[in-house]
């Protein structure tokens, strides 16, 4: 053999060598490599979620995170499909109030110990929000993060109508409105006092009626003492919570349908006050960092709505799932969400000084009065369609001049919702007796 | 025997696609007629049969009610509006197929037809935007008051139309002119000959003769007139800002009810509803435009 051949015949072995433990590799790691996608509802927890996938790396260095974050109405809609159909991603964040009905359909997971003992332990989450990832005393998912509102103010706007501090009352808001809006020669508004959701095509315009309704003391449906629920707003607290609206856009015309609105319109200063969640505050920050703005408490309490993650799935990708939903609470995690997309997290014991220090607007979202009262979208199968189909009501009645300064007409739009919404409890077998 | 090999060939080589056609169009079919009268909420693995209950729970909605009336508005509406402005302009851009911009006119009466729905809706939600959009700026400029058009319950609706039209009108223009070119010339050359004018000979002798044509374009453009959904969506889309009215209409109500309420066997009726209403305006319109001669 020349040493030609000699190399040659090397080469050749270290080729195959190469090869093979090139095959090799490639399959070991194809059999470690796992691979799980988050399904969110919140685009704006796309960066969070990515955070937790890089800070996962150096225990999970095999671990792909795929995030899929959409509106969050389509994502109830995939969601829908996707567990039914066994297509479903292994991490799925979704409220309590939609999660019930797969929870009943044992559709989610049951967590395994160690997750459940970490959800279970009173140092970590509140018994609001450990029964917000249970059922049937199980534990089911991981908390994360809750959906609560506050005022937003215009600091700039306030001072230019000689407001020195937020309303206090449901009163205050109306007269407030009137002095902040802003008008064309003809009176018409350019800038709304304050923006109410009045249109849209989802259950947001009654979740935000609901909240209004909620500082005069009355819910849209509420539980009774054998758990079963009926509506009865038809009376004085109703009457005023829908007529504020009633009277700012067709008495005051301190706003219109039409106006730009909400989170956006803030933004833009198209508006000077508007109710919404926290996660508006890095939205603030991300597309208008000047903004000289605040928030406050409202008169009587908040809406709060847990979010929570929940797995489906089995072997490594249920293993892994279940260790990216508890590295999502780790309290370094949560408190970059709330620094850096703004959600509140459900966490008990996390220390806030730091970003509250730097982002102040927090302040009405996590220190509020003691008598600070809270309510949350009842668990029940029928809460969506009751949404949509009192929003349905609500968005003729906000276009309908004729019920301004007309109290009769403002209670019979208010007894024809109620009486739907308990015919629709009747119908599923939820409707408490009066 | 070589006929009863042929008649076999014949099913083999049809039976691939008459299975397909089972499998996609006619299994789903009967699925939906299956399901609608059953109560299903998509996740239970009960689905207690409860016969016409959803049907009778259907006429008492009011949203349902509302929905029907708003797609049925909406699909005459397009309807109105594409079949006389199609058969204008394929007659005119028939008329001028000589012209050197004769390949122009098509590309641009067809661009809607192709182009993406959502970015095209979107862009439409523009124009109709009450405080930023170019058609209230064309108003003001004009001395008209401006209007919210995406707003007000029946402006909403006029919006919806006018975009589902906007679309229609590129693939119903297209066929015309497919129509016009196969109309025998020598007619209108007789008719000349007779004194006819043009419009005479579009009225008398292009319209009488594109009958097959109307009732292709008439049907196709009714079906998807019912079948409007993502325009009235995209117009209303729930986005942070300034969302519009929501136009109820029967898809969207289909889709809440199956993927929102879980009422998949309430959607399912609808759907059935639906299917009817198709089925039946599409054999009043073979009733109304079918040739004397009995054939479309």
């Amino acid at each position: 053999m020349t040493a030609h051949h000699h190399i040659s015949a090397l080469s050749k072995t270290g080729r195959a060598l190469l090869v093979g433990t090139v095959f090799g590799v490639s399959l070991a790691s194809a059999a470690a490599a796992v691979e799980i996608t988050v399904w969110s509802g919140y685009p704006e927890m796309v960066p969070f979620y990515e955070h937790v996938a890089e800070g996962m790396k150096a225990d999970h260095p095999d671990l792909t995170v795929r995030v899929e974050a959409i509106a969050l109405r389509e994502h109830e809609k995939r969601i829908a499909l996707g567990l039914t159909s066994g297509e479903a991603a292994e991490v799925i964040e979704l409220a309590k109030s939609t999660a019930t009905r797969y929870l009943e359909n044992e559709l989610f997971d049951k967590a395994p110990d160690n997750i459940a003992a970490f959800v279970s332990d009173p140092a970590n989450f509140g018994e609001f929000f450990r029964d917000s990832a249970s059922y049937g005393g199980a534990v089911y998912g991981v908390p994360l993060f809750r959906g609560q509102s506050a005022l937003y103010y215009n600091t700039k706007m306030f001072e230019a109508a000689g407001l020195t501090e937020p309303p206090r009352t449901m009163a205050d808001f109306t007269t407030y409105a009137e002095k902040l809006t802003q008008r064309d020669g003809n009176g018409n508004p350019t800038v709304s006092g304050w923006s109410m959701r009045l249109s849209g095509g989802g259950a947001g315009i009654a979740e935000k009626f609901w909240i209004n309704m909620f500082q005069y003391g009355e819910s849209l449906v509420e539980q009774s003492a054998d758990g079963k629920w009926r509506s009865s707003f038809a009376n004085d607290a109703g009457l005023a919570a829908l007529k504020q609206y009633i009277e700012n856009v067709h008495g005051l015309k301190t706003v219109t349908v039409e106006m730009p609105a909400d989170a956006e319109a803030f933004e833009r200063e198209q508006t000077a006050m508007f109710i919404r969640e926290s996660w508006v505050i890095g939205d603030i920050a991300a597309k208008a960092p000047g903004l000289q703005y605040a928030t406050s408490t409202l008169p009587t309490g908040s809406i709060v709505a847990p979010v929570t993650l929940w797995v489906t799935g089995e072997g490594a990708e249920a293993e892994a799932a279940w260790a990216f939903a508890e590295a999502a609470n780790t309290p370094d995690n949560l408190l970059w969400m709330l620094d850096n997309v703004g959600w509140l997290p459900n966490r008990l014991g996390l220390d806030y000084s730091g970003i509250l220090a730097n982002k102040p607007a927090f302040g009405a979202f996590v220190n509020y009065p003691e008598s600070y009262k809270f309510f949350s979208l009842p668990n029940i199968g029928p809460v969506e369609e009751i949404l949509t189909r009192t929003a349905d009501r609500l968005t003729q009645a906000f276009g309908n001049p004729s019920l301004a300064g007309n109290d009769a007409g403002i209670m019979d739009v208010l007894v024809a919702m109620q009486d739907e919404i308990n015919g629709l409890l009747d119908r599923e077998g939820l409707l408490a007796a009066e | 025997m070589l006929r009863r090999k042929r008649w076999l060939f014949a099913l083999m080589a049809i039976l691939p696609t008459l299975a397909i056609f089972a499998w996609v169009r006619v299994y789903p079919i009967w699925e939906t007629l299956r399901l609608s009268v059953h109560k299903w909420d998509i996740l239970s693995k009960n689905k207690p049969f409860i016969g016409m209950a959803n049907f009778q729970e259907l006429f008492r909605d009011r949203l349902f009610i509302e929905a029907l009336t708003n797609t049925a508005i909406i699909a005459f509406g397009v309807l109105l509006v594409t079949i006389p402005l199609s058969l204008v302009l394929a007659a005119l851009i028939h008329y001028r197929s000589r012209s050197r911009l004769a390949a122009f006119y098509e590309t641009s009466v067809f661009i809607p037809h192709v182009v993406s729905l959502v970015p095209a809706a979107m862009a439409w939600k523009w124009i109709f935007d009450a405080k930023l959009g170019p058609l209230n700026a064309l108003l003001t400029f004009v001395g008209i008051e401006p209007q919210a058009w995406l707003f007000d319950p029946v402006l909403s609706i006029i919006c919806v139309i006018v975009l589902c039209s906007w679309q229609a009108l590129g693939y119903a223009v297209l066929i015309y002119l497919v129509g016009f070119k196969s109309l025998p010339v020598s007619l209108y050359e007789a008719a000349k000959l007779d004194g006819a004018s043009g419009p005479q000979s579009f009225w008398f002798l292009s319209i009488p003769m594109l009958k097959p044509i109307t009732l292709y374009v008439s049907v196709v453009t009714l079906v998807s007139g019912f079948n409007v959904y993502a325009q009235a969506y995209v117009l209303a889309s729930d986005a942070q800002g300034a969302p519009g009215r929501q136009v109820r209409v029967l898809v969207l109500d289909m889709l809440e009810n199956s993927f929102r309420n879980y009422r998949v066997g309430y959607a399912a009726s609808e759907a059935v509803v639906l299917l009817l209403i198709v089925l039946l305006l599409t054999l009043v319109q073979f009733g109304l435009l079918r040739d004397k001669g009995g054939r479309a």
